[in-house]
């Protein structure tokens, strides 16, 4: 009898180690302000979401970005790009749990990562609205951004940007799953039992 | 490249800080960012400053690493700084050129704020210059303990912590490998359009979700064979002593924090 909660833990660690070196890989998108980066960091979170269960992806997400402060640090010594972060992946992930458990093809892992993309998207804009952007400019001791420049933003930067990340993961994680889709359902059966 | 990724952005060594229990330096980094907002004056600020060059010292950290890290928001900084400078209009004017006047109460604000945001960083940065991701770790895994009681699972979070830092170089290495493999077949992930870049990812995921679900499942098996039965009466390899030291320098926080709450107005 192999203990299934031993060897699920130890998936997770590893993936977050995975999730955390693709992290590294990161790349700015054109005409958006450089701090908002492109990676495939939330790739590791969603297999580990599928296979394991909501509560392992939220598990990755969260060590990757512990992991993160860990080796990077943070510019305002409080971890708030990291807790945004964090936030983003959960947002994005477990839509995508929810709708694939439903429906587990191809089409509704389509139409999971197109409602992920939209609750990130919104989601985003409307958290760092009232915490995230407020959060930074309070820590960074900048004057708050009032008004019109918050929202402009947000609507300019924030929502944008994950939207195109959101359609960028699509397309990685449809890519991905067309080839891995065996695997996953076998590594599905294994665990999430 | 290597190297940065086993030790983090540990640096070795045997200063008084690299010596001091990790509980004790967790502890001290959450208790000071409390105390740093105790601060509002001249000399409460003075005195803060004071204390985070004091604990440098103690560090024996290099500024040059310290400032190193500081270099993505060194250009906000000094932008806030004048920020605060020209657009502060109180008090009394010291200085005038053509429309530019520069109010006494702006420099003030704007000396305080940076302090405060220097200060910040710096202690924090010292946590994890003089501590090793793992010491981290077992640190936190004792002093979350008593949240137990709340049912969370405080030893399960450590292991898979531990085991995500102990194979981040080991899947390092293999992306390394995939990647160089991938490149010599004439594939970039790192520069090149947007569509290429993501058929890129495809063949470096793969082998490294395949491989990790193979390791967990060894790991797990040896794991097993050797009797691990849960956090419960598990013994530990590596020990976290806390010494007379680690008391006082809780002590001097709190004498300093006192100090501070004496000063503000």
């Amino acid at each position: 009898m192999r203990n299934k909660k031993l060897q699920s833990m130890i998936a997770v660690g590893m993936l977050s180690s995975i999730s955390f070196i693709l992290m590294l890989f990161n790349f700015p998108l054109p005409a958006l302000p450089s701090f908002l980066k492109v990676d495939f960091s939330d790739v590791p979170a969603l297999v580990a979401a599928i296979t394991m269960g909501p509560v392992a992806g939220v598990l990755v997400a969260a060590f990757k970005n512990i992991l993160h402060w860990l080796f990077s640090g943070s510019p305002t010594g409080v971890p708030v790009g990291q807790l945004a972060n964090f936030t983003t992946s959960i947002l994005f992930i477990l839509p995508v749990y929810a709708v694939y458990r439903k429906a587990s093809n191809l089409k509704g892992l389509g139409f999971g990562l197109a409602a992920g993309t939209l609750v990130m998207a919104v989601g985003m804009s409307v958290l760092n609205y009232f915490v995230f952007l407020p959060m930074y400019t309070y820590f960074l001791s900048m004057p708050e951004l009032s008004g019109s420049a918050l929202t402009e933003s947000i609507v300019l930067g924030i929502l944008p940007f994950n939207l195109i990340k959101g359609v960028l993961l699509t397309a990685a994680v449809i890519v991905l799953f067309r080839s891995m889709r065996p695997w996953i359902e076998k590594q599905r059966s294994l665990y999430d039992s | 490249m290597m190297e940065k990724m086993i030790f983090g952005r540990y640096i070795p060594g045997d200063s008084f800080v690299h010596q001091l229990d990790p509980r004790a330096k967790i502890l001290f980094v959450f208790l000071f960012i409390a105390v740093v907002f105790i601060a509002n004056n001249a000399v409460t600020y003075a005195l803060l400053l004071a204390f985070t060059l004091l604990v440098i010292v103690l560090s024996k950290i290099r500024l040059y690493f310290l400032i190193n890290g500081l270099k993505p928001v060194l250009i906000l900084l000094i932008f806030t700084f004048l920020l605060h400078i020209f657009f502060t209009r109180e008090g009394d004017v010291l200085l005038e050129i053509g429309f530019i006047e520069v109010y006494e109460e702006g420099l003030r604000q704007g000396i305080f704020i940076s302090i405060r945001f220097l200060v910040l960083v710096f202690i924090t940065s010292i946590l994890t210059l003089t501590t090793s991701p793992i010491s981290i770790t077992d640190g936190t895994e004792v002093l979350l303990h008593p949240f137990k009681r709340l049912k969370l699972p405080v030893h399960e979070l450590a292991l898979m912590m531990s085991i995500s830092l102990r194979f981040i170089p080991t899947l390092m290495d293999e992306t390394g490998k995939i990647l160089k493999a991938q490149t010599a077949r004439g594939s970039d992930i790192s520069s090149g359009p947007l569509k290429e870049r993501l058929r890129a990812v495809t063949p470096l995921l793969i082998p490294l979700f395949v491989s990790a679900f193979k390791r967990a499942e060894d790991l797990a098996t040896a794991m097993e064979v050797r009797g691990y039965r849960g956090g419960e009466g598990r013994t530990r390899y590596r020990q976290l002593e806390w010494a007379g030291r680690d008391t006082a320098v809780l002590l001097v926080l709190a004498v300093f924090a006192g100090l501070l709450w004496y000063f503000r107005t």
